[in-house]
Parts: structure tokens; C-alpha cells; sequence
């Protein structure tokens, strides 16, 4: 599977890692494709992640209101009917895409940057910073992820950025203990101890070693946090808190069209099924990338002092 | 045994007092401050003086925490903003239905979730297995609120069977009522919680289906079922015990939106509304009451681990 | 002649699965009658445990198995479900390899060990609890009553596989099979229990099978012995003829390359390239590739070699006359090493104590140590090799790592070249890292996953900056052809590699910095015994070349005799002997030298020797017993010797340093060996 390096200069051996990195990215890509399940979701995320960004050249329009025509069931004009100042419902769950796609994206960094480190610190060290820090984290866990979005939400307002922050932060504890997990058993591999015993220093040890050997359980993390996240965004928004209209958003499309059920039944369909289906994907996708990744690992036949 | 209660007591209050030093400090990281909070923000001098007079907000930090604190353990939580009733009173409706909520749906969720994680993981591989891996990815995927729209959808606007809004109605009151009115949300979240159980679950069982000791009950003759009884459900069910646990536990406080779409009158809607109206004691005390509750309730799967693993010495 | 109890006919074993078709075992023949033990013998890929699972019935359904298994005149092979479970317990019973995991960890013990016989019917319950302890007692376990009600991990690990060997026995079955029985135990304690399953096996006249990849043990329990390589049979035979006359080649490579404690040392003689897996078969004879004779005879390579019987003597082999017989074990004298032990010690350990204490209570407040090392002094010279001996828990590998620097001293010094480096700071160490370097044991883990193999050799030299000074790239080709491999490889991924060329690589970056000490760490107790010699070789050749010094860490006494040129006893965290090779191995003057020694197994059926079996297990290194460590298993102790621990000190006329009371060569207290046996 790598491929032939030509010659030994840095440069070429950068140019090398990368593809060779590229070439197990394609490997394990295909290793996921295989799964159906996992190839529906991966295609489906693409598709919603396209259609949100090109939704305005394609035409959807989110924001007139057309008062005549106030909640309507699906037609032809209206594909899903239309909400209760006459939008496109249609219009308005291809741009809520954008919103839980983009709080996704920010609140997993933030929390993989934030929870990471923080892990790998208190793995590493052990003694009073991991002690101190782990109790920070059972503490976040001690109280339900929505209640922690929402205390955060009332001290931050309401905005993309709030929301992205609140929901991030409630991230930041899987991460810290995914890293501190890896950190605590990696640490004592033989591989570690020797670049220890040749002298490399703690932030080497961690960041140059531990760290790049742990991106498969890190990157399975981020691609199931970002379920949560979204869940968590349209939650909030549900309850009222989430990101301000006009933006639209699935939530707030659930948090309407509940209290119009009688009127339009139909109205929450389409928002729902939509946030389902992209929690879904991701949470499909995270999973096939564990078993994939975890099977990866123990690739060569292993040979103990035992039976063969 | 005593002593390891003790014990591990001990080891939660310094987490307890971090969480109510947070809590406690969460008034000052609002704009305004305490005072702000209690006068509103056109708040003339003379008001600002008084209220800062009648709460002791002129004291130093550490001596109002401290004072808060020590009302907190007597169970004064103070008063709420908007009601002016106790806080402590305002939760005590609330804790019951709360509690009730979240029992009914972790049993629906083991009725559930148990039968499909053993169906399988015995039938590990087939088409079976594959469909009820789905189901239980579905039940996790879905958000709980699709879920209770629908059904009320389904019950309440299209059937009429069900109420639409759930009320709080004492099993031992009226189990009929309590049940029509608990239902819906019960089944929403145990249906969510169905789905981790079942997947917790699986996994576990295969892993004690692929161990050694197996391999040797069945090199003795071992029946297949017995081995799957005696053997392998007993050692799954082993840290099954702390994920019913921590689902049990989030379910106080934790089941808000699950609530809101109810109406249920629960802890969580509580919050919400506390969160919204910015009635800060409210939601300190209701913030305290949900953090002790989760904590009691990891210690009680704690010590219910010490009778049921002989591998833990509490010595 | 009665039946035998089991006839294996024509037996082939295919796994199915995604990965394609693996054959496991291809075509094997064998039978074993009441009273005898047959010793399977085999590496890794030879399809030896496969076959014993087949004997059991216990493939994965993923196995497709024809031929014909007859066991107690019952069929296997195709057997139902139903039938082949009514077999077990009464008519086989298996003895898997790690104790730990093949007990129930939340179910007593005494309830596992019946379970299969009241399952059976064989047992009515209010029978079955005295039973349980009755088993308990044949298996020599102190206390069977208390021990009945007691969980796995209340027992130590000799004492497990006691559990199951009483377990396996239970029902009298007719055929027992082990399966590397004894390989995760220690030294001493294999030797306990080895005995144990010898005796048990005589009393109740089972058939047995014995699956090892240690000759040595076959050697001393088996009858008769059949050698598999490549998922067959290559040569049966009786234990004598197949040690004293092999008549195929890869019996007779493996004896001439496996290190042998009696042997006199000098090169190994190790079979070239790695044993095939079964994927990967070779054509015609699947050992031609590795073959002294057939390597390259066309005949060989074309044609995979019939199994013919000669008297009671099998050999599957194209060439079996052309076999020479190892005679004398006259290995190769090693080429003189140019001055060892000259000049000023490279490396003075004095005194050295490594305690860890146990925190535990609310307050974290101590309340045991571990003395790990417990007052260690050593010394090495430049070109110099010292073997550290010891069974688990003795603390070598502790103190290897502490030399290094890699754990915290609690007392003692460490000088290295002059320079004391215990606790040193990070310049002091770095300096003396330069010129010390590590070899690691389990060649799986020693290897960065994410580098390139080239990469993980060169990074010490990237973390100290000294890569273009070195001499760069061309510096690591060298390397990598020091050690036997091609620098071409250098791109390619660790997991790419098998076990012995990973140790290499793993060699050559220990010696990129070119340092003057290694501290190897049982750098070869994961490799199967054809690739150790490989290594063993290699290791010396380096030393020669390159004049380095070695701390050799084992646990395998025929290995170390081999590298070593003085030798030092460890016994829970002290020495107990320290000799030159010569001596220690022939004139061994501490009881648990003595013990270790005897207990060593060794392919020389015509010496089975009495041997020393010692009480008891190793002590847990938080509670040691006062006095002398070793004092409760001694066969020599007397009352001193539980009140005042002896000094290291030379014996009177003789170049060993002891630390025993009662030192002295063991005819003289032959009457008293042979306790608890």
C-alpha cells in the first residue's frame, strides 16, 4: 500500500507521508464504502452538505413570505406546504442545513480542541492534573448536556456563535476522556518508552507520538459528536433558545409546526425527517469508522510464545 | 460497608462543592451582576441600595457563598424572583412527576432494549441481527421530540386516545390516569433509551460470547443455553447495571425537551422556564437538586456493585 | 495391543472466511492409546492447536473439517451438536493455555470445576460441593475446602491451572489434551505443575495429548512425539528417537538451533527465513525454502513429500537417510572476542532500591511498598555481556529500566562511565542516553505504528539532532544492513514485517546512536525458537563487531547461557548468585539457583533428570517474607534463615558472590532436593 519514495531529502519524505497518509485515507474510505448502510449515509451527508451550499443558486427562497397562502399542505407551487407566514417550507429546511451543518462543524472543533489537549495532559501527567481535570469533566457529565447548553445560552445570548460555544463546550468531556484514554494506553507501549528512553521531552512524547497514533478513536469521536451536535442545536432551538429567526432552522421549523399540529398536520414532517435522517447519517457513518479503524489496528497476524 | 459509603461520600463533596461554587457564581457572570438580577436593569440608586440591604449583597463573596451554601443543606434554597415561593417548594412539586417519568421509561426501555440486545447477539450475523442493529440505531437517531410530535400526532390529533398535554397524576392516585397521561412520554424516551440499552447491551454479550471461559464451558459439555444463562448473561449484565444507572440519573433534569413537547410538568420544563424568566435561585437550586440526584443515584450503583461483583474488595 | 483411545485419520481442517481460504491443518495422522503421552510439537502456522480443537470438537463454525477423528470408538468429524457435547467431560478433557481467561471470573471455583459433571448427570447436587473439594485435593491445592468457595482472582496463577486441570479431569476423561499448559506460568512453577499433570495422568491411566512449542518439555512428559510444521505431520517417533535420531530436517534444524543448557556455547545454528502461514504455503515440501538438503533439489520444490513408516518411526521427507544425527552437541566454537571485561567498568550499579509505594484510603496515605529492587549491585565492562536472570516479579526488567533512567530511583547509585546518573537531571541523562541504549521484548509494540520503518531508526537520531552528523540516510542503510536487512525496506510500515525482521529494525535503532552498553529485555522470548537463534546470532556478531557491552534480561536459562559471560540470579528484587557462565551453570551454589537450573527442560531424553521442585509460589513483592526472600521454599533453609537476610558475598574459594546461608554445591545435600515433590 505506500508507495515508492524516490528520494530522501525532507521535502520528499513530507511529500511521501502525505501519500502514503492519502493512500491509507483511501483504503479506509474504501473499507467504508463496502458497508451500505455507511455508503447511504456518506452519500446522503454529501448530498445535504451540497445542496446546503448551493441552495441559493439553485433558487430556494427562504424568506418571502407569500400571507396568502399561509399553512398550505404540500402542492405543486409548494413542495412541503408552507409555514405560517407563507414560506417555502421546502426553502427553509434546505437553508436549515446550512445552520446545523455549520454549528456541527464549529461546535466538534471547539470541542476537540479544547478536550484533546486536556486530555492528553491529564493522561500524561496523571497525579493533581489529571485528578483536577477529570473532575471537571465528571462534573459536565454530572449534568445533562441540554441543561448546560441552556445555563450557557442564558449567560451568552442568543446567536450562531452562542449556540456553536454552548453546544461545543458540552462536547469538550468525550473528547478529554477519548484522549485520556488513548494517552493511558499508549503510555506504557513499548514504542513510547523507547523514544522516552532515547531522550525525547514530555510535549514531544505526547504530541509527536501519543497523538498521531490516536487519530482514529479522535476522528470516530468527531464524526459521532457531530450527531449530537446537531441534535443539541435543534433541541435548543426547539425550546426557544436557538439561533434567532430568521434564520431558519429544523428545530425552530419543530417548535412551530407543533403548535400548528391541528392546523397542518404536515408541517413538522419534513423538518423532522430531515434532522432524523442527518443524525442518523453521521451516527451510521461514526460507527462503521470504529469498526473499520479498530480492525485496522490489529492488522498483522499475531504470534505469541503460544499455539499457532 | 459503612465505611466504603463513607468513603466514597467523601470523595463526591469536593466535586459538590466545586458544582455549587460554579452554581453560586454563575449570578456574577451576568451582566448586572446579583443586583442586576434582582432589580432589573433601570433600577434607581435608592432601589439598587435597598436590595443590595435586604440580600446581604454588600458582604464579602466568600461569606455569601458560604451563607448560601449552609441554607442550601437545610434545604432553603431561597426564593424564587417570580413567584416569590420557596424554590425548595417550587422543586418538591416537580421532583415526583420527574421521578415517576423517568422510571416509567427506563423500565419501558429495558422491556425493550434487553430482549433485542440477547435476540442479537445469540443470532449474531444474520439478517435478524442486522435488522435489529438498525432498529436500535434508529431508536437512538431519532430526536425525541420527532418522535413525541408524531405520536402525538398519531394518539392525540388523529385518534383522540391520548391527551395531547400530559398531566402529573400519582401512580398510587389513579394508575389508569397515570398511565394514559404518562404513556406518550414515557414511550418516547424509552424508546431513545431502548436503543442504548440495546446496543450497550450487545456489545457486551458478544464480547463474554468470545471469551475464554467459553470456550471452556463448552469444552466441559455444557449445554448451549445454560451456558448462555449461567455464563454469559450473569458477566454482561455486570456493567449493563452502571449504564441503567447513568440513563436513570439523566432522566432527572435531563429530559427536557421530552417534556416540553408534553407539557409535562417535570424538572427539566421547570429549568427551561427558570432559564427563560432568568429567576437565578430557581435555577441554582434546581441545578444543585439535579447535580445531588445524579450523584446519589452513581453511588447507589456503586455499592449495589459491591454485592453483585465479588471481584470488589471494599475492605 | 488394545485399541487406542484415539485414531486420527487423514484430518484437514479449512477455515472459510472473508479473507479467503486458510488451511490450517492438511492431512494428519495420529493415534494415541490409554497410559501413553503424545507430545505435539510445533511454531506458530503449524497447526497444532487447530488440531487439538478439531479433537475436541470445538472449531469455530467457520471451520470445515473431513477425514476422521474416532475418539473412544465414537466418530468426530461430522458429528451433531448433541453428540459431540455428551463426549466432553467423559471422554476428553481440555487443559487450555492461560489460566486467567479460561476460568469464570465472577463464579467460585469449586462450582466451575463441577459444573460439567452435574450438568452431565454424572454428579447429584448435594454430591457435588464435597466432589469439588476432593478434586481440589488431587490437584494439591492447600485448603480445598476454603479454596472450593473462592474466585479466580483470589488464586495465583500455578494455582489456576491446577483448577483447571482438576476442571479438565474432572469426569475421568479417557484422552486429555493440554494445550501449552504450562507456557504463561514461570519457570519454577511449570515445573510444579507439569509434574502434577504427569501424575494425575499416570493415576487415572488417561490418554494424553501435550501441544508445545518447547522441546525441552515434550522432551521430559512425552512418550512418543510428532513434529508439525506447515499444518502437518512431518515425523513421529518415540521421545528418545526423535531427540537422539531426528530423520527430518526441520526436527533436526530445530534441536541444533534452539540454545541448550548442556550445550557448550558458541553459535546457534538457526534455521534460515521464518516458519510459512498457511496462506502462504510454499509448493511441494512446505519446509523446502528453509531445507539444509532440499533447499534446492528440484524434487523438493515440485512435490510435497508422503508420509512413510519406518518400525515405529514416521518421516514425511523426499531425503530422510541424507539427515544427520545432531551426535555430540559440538557446536561451532564461538570466535575469540577480542579483550573482554578490559579497562574500567562501563556501568556500576551499587545498592540499588526501587520502592513503590501503595497509596490507597481516603487520604492516599501509604500503606505498602513494593520493593521492586531491593539492593542490586552489578558491573559490566566494555565489551562485556552480563545476563540478569530471574522469573516474573523478580525485578530485572526494573532494574534495566532504571538504569536507563526511565524510572524514578529510591536508593543506590547508578555510575555510568564515571558519571552518576540516577535521578540525573535531563542533560545529565541525555548525555548518557547517547551512549546507552534499550531493546525491547515484544517486537509488536517497540515500533512506532505511524512511522516508516526507516523513520523510527532514525528518530533518535532526529531527537538528539545529530542526523546529518551521523551521517544521515546513508548511516541508516548501514544500519539496516547491519542487522540483516535490505535498506530498501526502510520506506515500508512496521506491520509489514514479521516478528524476527521487527526485532531487527528494532536492534538497529537501539544502535544508531552507536552506544557502548544495550540493556536488551528479553529480546527474544516472543519469537518462535527458529527466528531466537537467528537473533541470538545476530546480537553476538554485533558485540563483536562492534564491541558492545550487554545487559541481558531473560527468564530462559539456556538463552542467556548462551550470550553471556557472567551471569546474576535475581530472586524478588535481590541477587542471589552472580558467577561467570562457566561456573554458575556447572557448580550453581544457591538453593534457587539450583532449583531453576533443574527445572529448565531440555530435549535429552536419554537425561531425565531428578528434579528439583520447588514448594510453593513466587511471593507477592508488597509482603515479602522476612529474612532470607527465598527461605519458604527452600529445601536448605534452616531457622537463621527466617530471621536474618544474608549478605551478598563471595564464596571461599570460588569466583561466585551468594547471598544464602546454607551455600554449597548440591550433591552434598542431595538427600534434602526433591521437597514437595
Amino acid at each position: 500500500m505506500p508507495l515508492r519514495r524516490p528520494a530522501r531529502s525532507d521535502a520528499w519524505r513530507c511529500g511521501g507521508r502525505l501519500l502514503s497518509a492519502l493512500g491509507s485515507a483511501a483504503e479506509i474510505g474504501k473499507r467504508i464504502v463496502v458497508r451500505k448502510t455507511a455508503a447511504l449515509s456518506l452519500a446522503y451527508l454529501v448530498a445535504v452538505a451540497l445542496a446546503a451550499a448551493f441552495a441559493t443558486t439553485v433558487g430556494f427562497d427562504p424568506l418571502s413570505q407569500n400571507l396568502a397562502r399561509m399553512l398550505e399542505g404540500p402542492s405543486r407551487d409548494y413542495l412541503f406546504g408552507t409555514d405560517e407566514l407563507g414560506r417555502d417550507i421546502l426553502a427553509r429546511v434546505v437553508y436549515g442545513a446550512r445552520t446545523s451543518l455549520i454549528t456541527a462543524a464549529g461546535a466538534v472543533t471547539l470541542a476537540a480542541s479544547v478536550g484533546v489537549p486536556m486530555g492528553l495532559v491529564a493522561g500524561f501527567f496523571g497525579g493533581w492534573r489529571d485528578a483536577v481535570l477529570m473532575r471537571i469533566v465528571d462534573l459536565k457529565l454530572a449534568l445533562p448536556s441540554i441543561l448546560l447548553a441552556l445555563a450557557l445560552i442564558a449567560v451568552l445570548g442568543r446567536s450562531q456563535v452562542a449556540a456553536l460555544t454552548a453546544v461545543g463546550l458540552t462536547g469538550v468531556p468525550t473528547f478529554a476522556r477519548v484522549a485520556r484514554a488513548q494517552v493511558l494506553s499508549l503510555r506504557r507501549r513499548d514504542f513510547v518508552t523507547a523514544v522516552e528512553a532515547f531522550g525525547a521531552s514530555s510535549p514531544y512524547l505526547m504530541f509527536r507520538t501519543i497523538l498521531p497514533n490516536s487519530w482514529s478513536p479522535i476522528l470516530t469521536q468527531m464524526v459521532v459528536l457531530s450527531s449530537v451536535a446537531i441534535l443539541l442545536e435543534a433541541s435548543l432551538a426547539f425550546l426557544g433558545v436557538g439561533i434567532p429567526p430568521p434564520t431558519p432552522s429544523w428545530g425552530e421549523m419543530l417548535r412551530t409546526g407543533k403548535e400548528y399540529l391541528y392546523e397542518s398536520p404536515t408541517y413538522a414532517i419534513l423538518p423532522g425527517l430531515m434532522l432524523t435522517l442527518t443524525i442518523l447519517s453521521f451516527d451510521t457513518l461514526g460507527r462503521a469508522l470504529s469498526a473499520v479503524l479498530e480492525g485496522r489496528e490489529d492488522a498483522p497476524v499475531r504470534r505469541g510464545a503460544g499455539p499457532a | 460497608m459503612i465505611g466504603y459509603v463513607a468513603r466514597r461520600l467523601m470523595q463526591l463533596l469536593p466535586v459538590l462543592l466545586t458544582a455549587s461554587a460554579l452554581i453560586f457564581g454563575m449570578m456574577y457572570a451576568v451582566p448586572g451582576g446579583p443586583v442586576g438580577v434582582l432589580v432589573g436593569e433601570n433600577a434607581t440608586p435608592e432601589q439598587i441600595e435597598k436590595v443590595t440591604k435586604e440580600f446581604g449583597l454588600d458582604r464579602p463573596v466568600l461569606v455569601q457563598y458560604a451563607d448560601w451554601l449552609g441554607r442550601a443543606m437545610t434545604g432553603d434554597l431561597g426564593h424564587s424572583l417570580h413567584s416569590r415561593e420557596p424554590v425548595a417548594k417550587l422543586i418538591g412539586e416537580r421532583l415526583p412527576a420527574t421521578i415517576q417519568l423517568a422510571l416509567t421509561a427506563t423500565v419501558i426501555g429495558l422491556l425493550l432494549g434487553v430482549p433485542l440486545a440477547v435476540a442479537s447477539a445469540l443470532t449474531q450475523g444474520s439478517w435478524f441481527d442486522r435488522g435489529l442493529s438498525g432498529w436500535s440505531a434508529l431508536a437512538l437517531g431519532v430526536p425525541t421530540f420527532w418522535v413525541g410530535i408524531l405520536l402525538i400526532l398519531l394518539f392525540a390529533v388523529q385518534l383522540r386516545l391520548l391527551p395531547a398535554a400530559s398531566g402529573y397524576v400519582p401512580f398510587w392516585d389513579s394508575p389508569w390516569q397515570m398511565l394514559r397521561n404518562t404513556i406518550l412520554p414515557a414511550s418516547t424516551l424509552g424508546l431513545y433509551v431502548s436503543g442504548i440499552f440495546a446496543r450497550f447491551l450487545r456489545g457486551s454479550l458478544i464480547a463474554e460470547l468470545n471469551a475464554d471461559y467459553v470456550r471452556t464451558a463448552r469444552s466441559k459439555g455444557l449445554v448451549e443455553s445454560a451456558i448462555v444463562v449461567r455464563h454469559v448473561m450473569r458477566n454482561a449484565l455486570l456493567p449493563f447495571v452502571t449504564i441503567v444507572g447513568i440513563m436513570l440519573a439523566g432522566f432527572i433534569g435531563g429530559a427536557v425537551v421530552t417534556e416540553a413537547v408534553f407539557t409535562y410538568p417535570g424538572m427539566g420544563r421547570l429549568v427551561i422556564q427558570a432559564i427563560g424568566s432568568r429567576d437565578y435561585p430557581l435555577i441554582q437550586g434546581c441545578i444543585l437538586v439535579i447535580l445531588v440526584g445524579y450523584m446519589l443515584i452513581n453511588l447507589a450503583v456503586d455499592v449495589l456493585y459491591v454485592y453483585i461483583d465479588p471481584r470488589i474488595d471494599y475492605g | 495391543m488394545p485399541d487406542p483411545v484415539l485414531t486420527i485419520r487423514s484430518l484437514s481442517v479449512t477455515f472459510v472466511g472473508p479473507g479467503g481460504i486458510v488451511p490450517a491443518v492438511r492431512g494428519v495422522d495420529l493415534e494415541v492409546h490409554e497410559n501413553e503421552v503424545v507430545g505435539i510439537v510445533g511454531e506458530s502456522g503449524s497447526g497444532k492447536s487447530v488440531t487439538a480443537l478439531a479433537v475436541a470438537g470445538l472449531l469455530p463454525p467457520s471451520a470445515r473439517v473431513t477425514g476422521s477423528i474416532v475418539l473412544a470408538g465414537r466418530e468426530v468429524v461430522g458429528a451433531p451438536r448433541e453428540a459431540l457435547r455428551l463426549m466432553r467431560g467423559q471422554d476428553i478433557g481440555v487443559i487450555f493455555q492461560d489460566p486467567t481467561t479460561t476460568l469464570n471470573p465472577l463464579m467460585p471455583v469449586g462450582s466451575q470445576v463441577v459444573e460439567g459433571e452435574l450438568a452431565h448427570g454424572r454428579l447429584r447436587v448435594d454430591e457435588a460441593w464435597p466432589r469439588a473439594v476432593e478434586l481440589l485435593r488431587e490437584v494439591e491445592i492447600a485448603d480445598p475446602a476454603g479454596r472450593a468457595a473462592q474466585y479466580p482472582h483470589q488464586f495465583s496463577g500455578g494455582m489456576r491451572q491446577r483448577a483447571v486441570i482438576a476442571m479438565a479431569m474432572a469426569g475421568r476423561p479417557k484422552l486429555i489434551v493440554a494445550d501449552e499448559p504450562t507456557t504463561a506460568l514461570d519457570v519454577t512453577v511449570q515445573a510444579q505443575v507439569l509434574a502434577l499433570l504427569a501424575r494425575r495422568q499416570a493415576a487415572t491411566g488417561a490418554a494424553a495429548i501435550l501441544i508445545s512449542h518447547d522441546l525441552g518439555l515434550v522432551a521430559e512428559v512425552a512418550h512418543r512425539v510428532a513434529v508439525m510444521y506447515g499444518g502437518r505431520i512431518v515425523e513421529t517417533g518415540s521421545a528418545h528417537d526423535i531427540f537422539k535420531r531426528p530423520r527430518h530436517p526441520y526436527t533436526a534444524a530445530l534441536l541444533k538451533s534452539a540454545p541448550r543448557i548442556e550445550a557448550a556455547e558458541g553459535r546457534l545454528d538457526p534455521i534460515p527465513g521464518q516458519p510459512p502461514t498457511p496462506t502462504d504455503l510454499p509448493a511441494g515440501c512446505s519446509f523446502h525454502p528453509r531445507c539444509a538438503i532440499g533447499a534446492h533439489r528440484p524434487r523438493c520444490r515440485a512435490e510435497e513429500p508422503p508420509f512413510r513408516s519406518v518400525a515405529a518411526h514416521g518421516v514425511a521427507c523426499h531425503f530422510a537417510e541424507e539427515v544427520a544425527a545432531p551426535a555430540t552437541i559440538d557446536a561451532p566454537a564461538a570466535a575469540r572476542r577480542p579483550s573482554v571485561g578490559q579497562g574500567e567498568a562501563l556501568l556500576e550499579v551499587e545498592g540499588l532500591k526501587i520502592h513503590f509505594p501503595i497509596k490507597a484510603g481516603l487520604l492516599r496515605r501509604v500503606i505498602r511498598t513494593v520493593r521492586a529492587v531491593d539492593g542490586v549491585s552489578l558491573r559490566i565492562a566494555p565489551g562485556e555481556t552480563l545476563g540478569l536472570v530471574g522469573e516474573s516479579g523478580c525485578g530485572k526488567t526494573t532494574t534495566g529500566r532504571a538504569i536507563m533512567g526511565l524510572i524514578p530511583v529510591t536508593g543506590g547509585s547508578i555510575r555510568f562511565r564515571g558519571r552518576a546518573i540516577e535521578n540525573a537531571g535531563r542533560d545529565v541523562l541525555r548525555e548518557a542516553r547517547r551512549e546507552m541504549q534499550y531493546v525491547f521484548q515484544d517486537p509488536y509494540s517497540s515500533l512506532n505504528p505511524m512511522l516508516a520503518v526507516g523513520d523510527a531508526v532514525a528518530e533518535p537520531l532526529r531527537i538528539h539532532g545529530c542526523y546529518d552528523e551521523m551521517g544521515g540516510a546513508r548511516w541508516i542503510a548501514r544500519l539496516f544492513e547491519m542487522v540483516g536487512l535490505s535498506p530498501s525496506v526502510a520506506h515500508r510500515q512496521p506491520r509489514e514485517f514479521s516478528g524476527g525482521q521487527k526485532q531487527r529494525i528494532g536492534i538497529a535503532r537501539a544502535l544508531a546512536l552507536k552506544p557502548r552498553l544495550l540493556i536488551l529485555d528479553e529480546p527474544v522470548a516472543s519469537l518462535d525458537v527458529s527466528i531466537q537463534a537467528q537473533i541470538v546470532n545476530l546480537l553476538q556478531d554485533l558485540q563483536r563487531e562492534l564491541g558492545l557491552a550487554y545487559l541481558f534480561i531473560a527468564h530462559d536459562l539456556s538463552v542467556v547461557k548462551h550470550m553471556s559471560d557472567r551471569v546474576a540470579v535475581m530472586y524478588l528484587g535481590r541477587i542471589v548468585e552472580q558467577s561467570d557462565k562457566a561456573t554458575l551453570y556447572a557448580s550453581p551454589l544457591h538453593p534457587y539457583t539450583q532449583a531453576l537450573l533443574s527445572a529448565v527442560p531440555a530435549p535429552d531424553p536419554s537425561g531425565r533428570r531428578r528434579r528439583i521442585v520447588l514448594a510453593g509460589e513466587i511471593p507477592n513483592p508488597a509482603s515479602p517474607p522476612s529474612g532470607c526472600h527465598f527461605h519458604p521454599r527452600c529445601f536448605r533453609a534452616g531457622p537463621r534463615c527466617a530471621v536474618e537476610p544474608p549478605t551478598f558475598e563471595p564464596q571461599p574459594g570460588s569466583p561466585t558472590l551468594r547471598a544464602c546461608h546454607f551455600a554449597g554445591p548440591l550433591e552434598a545435600t542431595r538427600g534434602a532436593a526433591g521437597a514437595a515433590s
